[in-house]
C-alpha cells in the first residue's frame, strides 16, 4: 500500500508539521518572530545523535534528552527576546542560528563538517522501526502530540497570557502577566517540541550534518507558518503539508523551492496577511460559507 | 487600612525634570489628580504602577515598597491601573479581556500552564464584572470593535478583574459624551462604595470637582495644592497655573 | 609598519560596509523597515556592473550603469511592496523583506542569471595610482574603493543637507506624519531614499566584486548581516553613526584576525557581538534611550 518513496515524503511532512506547529507557539501565540527555529531543530537532532552514538543510549532516551535539552537551550536563547523587540529579535534569532550551526561545524565533539553518522533506528520490544510504515506512524504520532499540546496550551491561562503579550506588553503587565516569564515559556515549549522533531529527523536519516539546520531552513519553517495562517492550528499544518510535499511532486517546485517560498511570503503579506487559512482569509471564509451548518458552526468557532 | 504613600518622588528624563519632590498619600477616598498638560500626572501613575522607576524617592503601599517592583508584581499587591491611551486586547473578545485580569493570581504559578481559563467559576466572575460595568451585551465581540467610550469602560472592567484595592484611572472620561461621563461617575462612586480606593487623573475640571473628595494639583512636576475641591477652586496658584496654560495654548495656536 | 597597514586594510573593508549599511539605515530611518532584501540589491549591482564591464570594458561606465540599475531595482521593490504596507503592523513589511531576500537570492543563483558559481571581475584598479611609502602601501584596487566611497558619501551628504528634497528626507526620518503635515512629498522622498540607498549598495557590490575579482549570487549575504550589526551599532537611522560603526567594526575584525586568532569563525563572532549588542546596547554605541 505504501511504497518507500511515499513513506519518506510522509515522514518528512510529519516532521515539518511538528516544526511548523512548534514555531507557531512562538510566532502565533507569543508574537515573537524567530528566524532561528532550525537551530532548535538542529540542537534536538544533535542531542539525540550524541546520546545514541557517543553514549550508546537508546532512541527513546535520545528523544527524551532532545526534548529536554532543546527546551532548556530554548529558554536560554530566548533571553534576547526580553530586551529586544520586533525587527531586532529577528536579527538576534538569525544570529543565534548562525552561532549554533558554527558550533556544530567547528567543535570536534559534534563531528565538525563530517557530522555524526550511524544513528540507530528506534526499536521497541525487539521490533525495529527503521524506514518503514511504523516509523511514519511514530512520526505522525509525534505530530499529533505537538498538535495536542498546541491546542491545550491555547486553552490554558498561559495561552491567554501569551495572547496578551503578543497584543500589548504593557497592558499584559497591567493585568499581572510577567512578560519575561511567558516569553521564556513560549521559547522553551516551542524549542522543546522542535527538538523532538529533530530527533525523529536524525534517526530517520541516520546521520546529522550542520548545514541541514542552517538559516534557510528557519526561513522555510517560518514560511510554512505564515503562508498557512499564523496563530491558528490548521494553518501551520496546511502550510507544512503544502510547502514540504509540493517540491516532491513538482519538478519546478523542487528547482525553485526558495523562489516560491519567497514569492509566496511577499504575495501573502500584500494580499492575505493572515495566511491562506487565517481567520479572515478568503479561502477560510469561503470554506466556512460552503460547509457551514447552523449547529456545527458554533462548535467550530469554539474549537478554533 | 491600606494606604499608598508617595514620598519625595522625583523623576528626571535627561534634562527634563518631570516630577520634583512629590509626596502624597491616599486616605481611602476618591482622589483627583489634576494639572495642566505636561505637569507629570501620567508620569506619576507610571511610577506608582511600576512602569517607570523614580529617579529618587520612595513609594509604599500597605507598608511595602513599590518602587523596586515590576508592573505585574504591583498588580498583585492590589493596585490596578488603566491607560490614558487605551490598550484593549483588540483581537480578544470583551469577555476574554476581562478573563485576562481574572487570571492575575494564577500567572505566577506553573498552574498557568495546565489549568484551563474558561471554567464555570471564572466565567461567572467575568460576567459579574461585565454586568457591573454594563458591558454584558458585548461579551463576545472583539474588543477592537467597541466604540471608544465602551473601550474606556472595558479598561476599567479589565482592571477590576484583578480585584484591586486601589484603582488608578488615567483620564477615564476623555472623549466621552456628557451622558457617558455621568454614567462613568456613577460607576466610579459605586466602586468606591465597595471599598476600592481610587485615584483619578482628569482633564475635565467639572467632572473632577464633582467626583473627587480631595484634589491634588500638579504643575511643572510639583504639587502646588492638595485640598478639597471647594478650596482648590479658590486657590490662586491653581488658577494661575491653569491660566498660564491657557495663555500658552493661545500663544501656540 | 603592520599597524598602519592593518589600518588601511580596515578602511577599505569599512568602505564596503558603509556603502551597504548607508542604504539600510536610510530606509530604516524613514520607513522603520528592516530592509533585509537590500543584500540582493547589492548583488544585483555587482552583476549589472560585471555585465556592462565585460560588454564595454569601461569600469566607470559599468559603475554608473550598475548604480542606476540597482537604484531602479530598489525603487521597484519599494513601489510594488513596502509602499502598500506603510500603515500595516511592522511584522508585515518585515516578513515581506525576508520573502524578497529569499526569492531574489534564489533567483540569482539560477543558470539564466548568475548561476551557482563565481565569476571574475577583472577591472583591476581602474587606473588608480599605487601609493607606496616606507610606512604604508595602498594598492590601486584599495585606492579605487576608498576614492569611490569617499566621493559617493560626500555627494550623498551634500544632497541630504543642501537640497530641498534632502531636507525633506531629514524631516521624514524624524517624524513621518509631521513631515507629511508640513508639506513634504513623502512618496518622492521615500522613492529617492530607495533609489539612493540601492544605488550605493550597487556601487558597493561593484567595488567588492572588483576588489576580490569575484562576483557570485550569495555575495551579499555576509555583508548584509554585517550591515545589520553596523546599523545597530550606529544607532539606527543615522548616517554618521553608520560611518563610525563601519570603521569600528572593520578595525576590530581586522585586528582580531591579525593579532588574536579565533576559535569560532569570524562571522560567528560577529553574530555573537550582534546578539550581545542588541541585548545590552540596543540603541547603539553612541545612542541613548
Amino acid at each position: 500500500m505504501f511504497n518507500g518513496y511515499v513513506i519518506t515524503i510522509a515522514v518528512f511532512v510529519g516532521i515539518w508539521v511538528s516544526l511548523a506547529l512548534s514555531l507557531n507557539i512562538l510566532v502565533g501565540y507569543a508574537g515573537q518572530i524567530s528566524l532561528g527555529h532550525a537551530a532548535f531543530f538542529g540542537i534536538g537532532a544533535y542531542t539525540s545523535a550524541v546520546m545514541t552514538v557517543r553514549y550508546g543510549q537508546s532512541f527513546w532516551a535520545g528523544l527524551l534528552a532532545a526534548i529536554l535539552i532543546t527546551g532548556i537551550v530554548g529558554a536560554i536563547l530566548g533571553l534576547p527576546s526580553l530586551r529586544v523587540r520586533h525587527d531586532f529579535l529577528v536579527l538576534a534569532t538569525m544570529g543565534v542560528n548562525f552561532v549554533v550551526v558554527a558550533v556544530f561545524k567547528y567543535v570536534d565533539f559534534f563531528g565538525g563538517a563530517m557530522g555524526i553518522v550511524n544513528l540507530p533506528a528506534p526499536s521497541l520490544f525487539g521490533v525495529s522501526f527503521r524506514g518503514g510504515a511504523l516509523y511514519m506512524a511514530l512520526v505522525w504520532l509525534y505530530a499529533g502530540f505537538v498538535l495536542l499540546i498546541s491546542w491545550y496550551l491555547s486553552k490554558t491561562w498561559a495561552g491567554l497570557a501569551l495572547n496578551t503579550v503578543r497584543i500589548d506588553e504593557d497592558a499584559a503587565a497591567a493585568v499581572g502577566v510577567s512578560v519575561p516569564r511567558f516569553k521564556i515559556y513560549a521559547f522553551a515549549i516551542s524549542a522543546a517540541l522542535a527538538g523532538g522533531a529533530g530527533s525523529f529527523y536524525a534517526h530517520f536519516i541516520g546521520s546529522v550534518f550542520p548545514d541541514t539546520f542552517a538559516f534557510v531552513e528557519s526561513i522555510a519553517i517560518l514560511s510554512m507558518v505564515i503562508i498557512g495562517g499564523v496563530g491558528t492550528l490548521r494553518g501551520p499544518i496546511f502550510g507544512a503539508i503544502l510547502l514540504k510535499s509540493a517540491p516532491e511532486f513538482l519538478r519546478f517546485a523542487q528547482d525553485y523551492r526558495f523562489t516560491i517560498y519567497g514569492a509566496l511570503l511577499v504575495l501573502m503579506m500584500l494580499f492575505q496577511p493572515s495566511g491562506l487559512l487565517g481567520d479572515d482569509s478568503w479561502l477560510w471564509t469561503l470554506g466556512k460559507r460552503i460547509f457551514r451548518r447552523p449547529a456545527a458552526s458554533m462548535q467550530a468557532e469554539e474549537a478554533s | 487600612m491600606t494606604e499608598l504613600r508617595v514620598e519625595h518622588v522625583s523623576k528626571r528624563f535627561g534634562g527634563l525634570q518631570a516630577l520634583q519632590d512629590v509626596s502624597l498619600q491616599t486616605e481611602g477616598e476618591i482622589l483627583g489628580l489634576i494639572g495642566p498638560n505636561g505637569a507629570g500626572k501620567t508620569t506619576l501613575f507610571n511610577i506608582i504602577s511600576g512602569f517607570l522607576p523614580p529617579t529618587s524617592g520612595t513609594i509604599t503601599y500597605d507598608g511595602r515598597a513599590l518602587h523596586k517592583q515590576h508592573p505585574h508584581q504591583i498588580v498583585r499587591l492590589g493596585i490596578a491601573r488603566t491607560f490614558q491611551i487605551i490598550k484593549p486586547f483588540g483581537d480578544l473578545s470583551v469577555l476574554e479581556n476581562v478573563l485576562s485580569g481574572i487570571g492575575m493570581p494564577v500567572y505566577p504559578s506553573a498552574r498557568a500552564l495546565f489549568q484551563r481559563y474558561r471554567t464555570s467559576a471564572t466565567l461567572k466572575q467575568a460576567h459579574a464584572i461585565l454586568a457591573q460595568t454594563d458591558l454584558q451585551d458585548w461579551a463576545q465581540a472583539p474588543a477592537a470593535n467597541l466604540p471608544i467610550g465602551l473601550q474606556r469602560r472595558l479598561e476599567i472592567a479589565r482592571a477590576l478583574a484583578t480585584r484591586p484595592h486601589l484603582l488608578l484611572l488615567d483620564e477615564p472620561a476623555a472623549g466621552l459624551t456628557t451622558h457617558e461621563a455621568e454614567d462613568l461617575a456613577l460607576l466610579i462612586r459605586s466602586l468606591h462604595a465597595q471599598g476600592i480606593d481610587i485615584i483619578v487623573i482628569e482633564h475635565n475640571m467639572s467632572f473632577a470637582m464633582n467626583l473627587c473628595e480631595r484634589i491634588v494639583v500638579l504643575a511643572q512636576g510639583q504639587i502646588i495644592a492638595n485640598d478639597t475641591p471647594a478650596v482648590i477652586q479658590q486657590d490662586e496658584r491653581v488658577i494661575n497655573a491653569y491660566l498660564g496654560q491657557e495663555e500658552a495654548d493661545v500663544a501656540h495656536s | 609598519m603592520p599597524f598602519l597597514q592593518n589600518l588601511s586594510n580596515a578602511l577599505v573593508l569599512a568602505s564596503t560596509y558603509v556603502l551597504m549599511a548607508a542604504g539600510l539605515t536610510m530606509v530604516y530611518g524613514v520607513l522603520k523597515v528592516l530592509h533585509i532584501a537590500h543584500a540582493a540589491v547589492y548583488t544585483i549591482g555587482a552583476f549589472i556592473g560585471l555585465l556592462v564591464f565585460s560588454w564595454l570594458g569601461n569600469f566607470w561606465l559599468a559603475l554608473l550603469v550598475a548604480m542606476i540599475g540597482s537604484g531602479i531595482v530598489g525603487v521597484i521593490i519599494y513601489r510594488t511592496t513596502y509602499y502598500y504596507m506603510l500603515d500595516a503592523p511592522r511584522i508585515v513589511p518585515l516578513i515581506t523583506s525576508i520573502g524578497l531576500f529569499v526569492m531574489l537570492t534564489d533567483l540569482l543563483q539560477k543558470g539564466f542569471l548568475m548561476g551557482p558559481y563565481q565569476r571574475a571581475f577583472p577591472a583591476g584598479g581602474a587606473g588608480m595610482p599605487r601609493i607606496r611609502t616606507s610606512f604604508i602601501s595602498i594598492t590601486p584596487k584599495q585606492m579605487l574603493v576608498l576614492v569611490v566611497t569617499i566621493v559617493l558619501m560626500t555627494l550623498v551628504y551634500l544632497l541630504l543637507t543642501r537640497t530641498r528634497i534632502g531636507l525633506g528626507w531629514q524631516a521624514a526620518s524624524m517624524d513621518r506624519d509631521m513631515a507629511a503635515a508640513v508639506g513634504v512629498n513623502l512618496n518622492r522622498v521615500v522613492a529617492l531614499n530607495f533609489f539612493l540607498g540601492s544605488a550605493l549598495a550597487g556601487a558597493g557590490g561593484v567595488l567588492v566584486g572588483v576588489y576580490n575579482n569575484s562576483v557570485f549570487a550569495t555575495m551579499g549575504d555576509l555583508v548584509s548581516y554585517k550591515a545589520f550589526i553596523i546599523i545597530v551599532l550606529g544607532g539606527m537611522g543615522s548616517l554618521p553613526g553608520v560611518i563610525v560603526a563601519s570603521v569600528l567594526l572593520a578595525i576590530v575584525e581586522n585586528f582580531m584576525v591579525a593579532w588574536v586568532g579565533y576559535v569560532l569563525p569570524r562571522d560567528a563572532i560577529a553574530f555573537l557581538v550582534l546578539i550581545l549588542m542588541l541585548m545590552f546596547r540596543p540603541h547603539g554605541l553612541l545612542g541613548k534611550e
